[in-house]
């Protein structure tokens, strides 16, 4: 089954041992098979909002930065348990903030 | 965190981690069965310590450190390792780094998992164990997990991993890469048990269980770990981009109903493009590492055709049919074949691919292979061949052991247009005719039933919907050659008893014309040692009945027989032999190779078996006369499979069966007339 793991922006700022612990990381799941695909997002998003059948187009930034997803991993586990365990790991390197965990259905 | 919380925290740590401390600790203790042991002793000290302490930041290096201290324990104990202890136990507390920290030394991972996966796909195991111990050593799973994937029992698995770890023990198996030759050998049977691990996930229906189709994604992960740690090997890459591009149409090929969707009626846009991306980049990196192209790499070739094709109609056939000829020069099985046929029947028009399927008529192995009537009532079809076409499609649905499946055949083969006018005036059919000659009341009940046995295999090979006054008796011969070619003659003259009945009441008289009696030795064996012709010395059976069977029946008989009464070898033991086995020049199988026995033989056995080898370079000298089901195929072991044909090797039962049957003895009694 597949998860896609959303990480909001963190307070700390990352430095040279975040980057190369993250590294590995991704390295190890990647070569594990367990890593589909990741990224970051860029802040600047465009929301489109549908209403009444009117579709309203808006270029980012957007105020409130704190609750903007800033980076994605899609990973293939066996369980819900593995992918929290992911998470977890995750979370141990990029210190504190938020990330929301959800499985992924289809295609 | 609560303790079932953590239960299942360190489960799934377990399965993530276990295979890389395995594959450490293997490399340590050089035994697997007790690298397991400790890594489960380690798993053990986490169940008991985590739910108090907390899981520690990371997990698998913790696991791993506890394993490496139980395995310099382990060691230390043993005196004669002393030295190799105290250096081990320097790397397990280096190992353990900073407190807590994420920097162990990972370096040597690939290389321990790549050993350990070579050694659980040894070939001194049977197939079936070295799927069960992969899964278990490298995928984490449970033997109860493994037995439901595997339809079969937990205690069934738990003891074929148990034996197999003995065996492994036992042979001295070395947990060291293998290079040069062997290392291509043993590559082989690691891609081989990881493939057959995705066809296993593969071939289940939507309906099963789910742990079917993990087996997929199994297969997918070991795959993975195999590229990253062996990545100069193009067929690993090509296994990968394979397995990939498979899987990426997993959610396309099967209908709502659960009937298989054949892959050009397929709804591209359900195909996973993520996978899709992998498979090509995994083809890349099968590319870079060059060679000649395996047969994983031309295999994963022709998916990546049919994936970059954005609809049926734009697939590249060309290319694809050439690539099949090269596939099926280094595969030369019926259903590659098969598959080149249509690929050839797409590039080249109908009836190139016709003649394709012509060849294939005459294969034993097909004889009951739905596909082929179904691909050759497409071809026909499109020729403009409709009469034809329908009964092959009627053909193929009589075949098929999957309900939706001949649905979908008797649809189509209802759908095609009627030809021209006359074509279905030409009497009754096949079908109609068999059934009325049978259901005649003066025909004895035993009679119907042997002569149902005939007219089945006939109808089955022709279709139903043959007009029987088109039939020829040059259909009738080639069937018969497929079906009974090699059995007993008694056999043949039934059937063709049976065929001639049948024509005279059809009033197609000429039906058996092609048909030659076979001598039928069984009959006359009474004659001819009522005669008292028999000698001291010689088979009750007579030595002329014994001659006419050496000199009739078919080649692989003839050999085996003869061999038999030459070598006077232990009928196991030449039943074992392989081709690579055999020393021409000598006339003798190699010592060593073919287990205790020696077996030499002379010349009329070595004329017979270069016969029989022909090109083969290597498997079972004397093979069955058919590819083995999944069922037997489970039981046999990779030496008991021919890699030319796909057949596998002969059993004691069937040889004797068809000895007996021929020449009234048993082959030990056959070999004793030598």
């Amino acid at each position: 089954m597949r998860y896609l793991m959303m990480s909001k922006a963190s307070a700390t700022a990352p430095d040279e041992k975040l980057f190369a612990e993250m590294g590995a990381f991704i390295e190890e799941l990647t070569a594990a098979g367990v890593l589909l695909a990741t990224g970051g997002l860029a802040p600047e998003g465009i929301r489109l909002v549908s209403s009444g059948g009117e579709l309203t187009i808006t270029d980012g930034p957007f105020a409130e930065t704190k609750e903007a997803v800033v980076g994605f991993a899609l990973v293939e586990v066996r369980s819900k348990e593995e992918a929290v365990e992911l998470g977890r790991r995750f979370r141990t390197i990029v210190g504190d903030g938020e990330s929301v965990i959800q499985e992924v259905f289809g295609p | 965190m609560p303790v079932t919380d953590v239960h299942r925290s360190v489960d799934a740590i377990w399965r993530m981690e276990s295979a890389r401390i395995i594959a450490a600790l293997a490399r340590m203790v050089r035994d697997v069965g007790l690298a397991e042991e400790l890594a489960q002793d380690a798993l053990v000290a986490a169940l008991e310590q985590w739910p108090g302490q907390g899981v520690p930041d990371n997990p698998g290096a913790w696991l791993m450190l506890v394993a490496k201290r139980r395995a310099v324990d382990r060691i230390r104990r043993d005196r004669r390792l002393a030295e190799t202890g105290a250096e081990l136990a320097r790397e397990a507390d280096r190992d353990a780094g900073p407190a807590g920290g994420w920097a162990p030394d990972t370096a040597d991972e690939p290389a321990d998992l790549l050993r350990l996966m070579f050694v659980s796909c040894h070939p001194v195991l049977p197939t079936e164990s070295r799927v069960a111990l992969t899964l278990r050593l490298l995928g984490g799973l449970t033997a109860a997990e493994i037995a439901r994937a595997f339809l079969t029992v937990e205690p069934l698995v738990a003891r074929r991993i148990a034996t197999a770890k003995q065996t492994l023990a036992d042979a001295g198996v070395a947990f060291e890469l293998p290079d040069g030759a062997e290392l291509a050998d043993r590559l082989a049977s690691v891609l081989e048990v990881v493939y057959l691990i995705f066809n296993e996930g593969y071939s289940a229906t939507s309906g099963d269980d789910l742990m079917r189709p993990g087996l997929c994604l199994e297969a997918l992960r070991l795959g993975r770990l195999l590229a990253d740690a062996a990545p100069d090997e193009a067929e690993v890459h090509g296994l990968v981009a394979l397995m990939e591009i498979q899987a990426s149409r997993a959610a396309a090929r099967t209908g709502p109903g659960g009937e298989p969707v054949p892959l050009h009626a397929q709804n591209r846009g359900r195909w996973d493009p993520l996978l899709i991306r992998r498979g090509f980049a995994a083809m890349l990196r099968a590319r870079a590492a060059g060679g000649t192209a395996g047969p994983y790499v031309l295999q994963a070739a022709i998916a990546v055709c049919h994936a970059q094709a954005s609809s049926a109609e734009e697939t590249d056939w060309p290319r694809i049919a050439g690539l099949y000829e090269a596939l099926v020069r280094l595969v030369p099985s019926p259903v590659v074949r098969l598959n080149q046929a249509v690929a050839v029947g797409m590039a080249a028009g109908p009836e190139a691919g016709l003649a394709l399927t012509e060849e294939l008529l005459a294969d034993p192995a097909l004889r009951d292979y739905h596909l082929l009537p179904g691909v050759r009532g497409d071809l026909l079809l499109r020729s403009g061949r409709r009469e034809e076409a329908r009964r092959e499609f009627e053909r193929a649905a009589a075949l098929t052991k999957n309900a939706a499946e001949r649905d979908f055949l008797l649809r189509r083969a209802a759908s095609v247009p009627a030809g021209a006018p006359g074509t279905r005036d030409q009497g009754p059919t096949l079908g109609e005719a068999a059934q009325a000659f049978l259901a005649r009341e003066e025909l004895p009940p035993a009679t119907a039933r042997s002569y149902g046995q005939t007219l089945q295999r006939l109808r089955l090979a022709l279709g139903d919907g043959l007009p029987v006054a088109a039939m020829t008796a040059d259909q009738v011969a080639g069937v018969f050659r497929t079906a009974w070619g090699s059995a007993a003659a008694a056999t043949w003259n039934r059937h063709r008893a049976a065929v001639g009945s049948f024509g005279a009441w059809a009033e197609v008289p000429h039906l058996d014309a092609r048909l030659v009696r076979r001598r039928d030795n069984s009959s006359r064996r009474k004659g001819t040692s009522s005669a008292g012709a028999a000698g001291p010395g010689e088979p009750p059976g007579g030595s002329d009945v014994l001659r006419r069977a050496l000199q009739e029946s078919a080649l692989r008989e003839r050999a085996l027989w003869t061999l038999l009464r030459e070598s006077e070898a232990a009928v196991s033991a030449v039943l074992g032999l392989n081709v690579e086995d055999l020393d021409v020049a000598d006339r003798r199988a190699l010592p060593g190779t073919s287990g205790r026995h020696r077996v030499a033989w002379r010349s009329s056995a070595a004329a017979l078996l270069a016969e029989l080898v022909g090109a083969r370079t290597s498997g079972p000298l004397f093979l069955s006369d058919r590819r083995p089901g999944p069922a037997r195929l489970r039981t046999l072991g990779a030496r008991d499979i021919c890699p030319h044909t796909g057949r596998g090797r002969l059993s004691y039962e069937r040889a004797e069966y068809l000895c007996k049957t021929t020449t009234g003895l048993t082959l030990r009694q056959l070999r004793a007339t030598g």
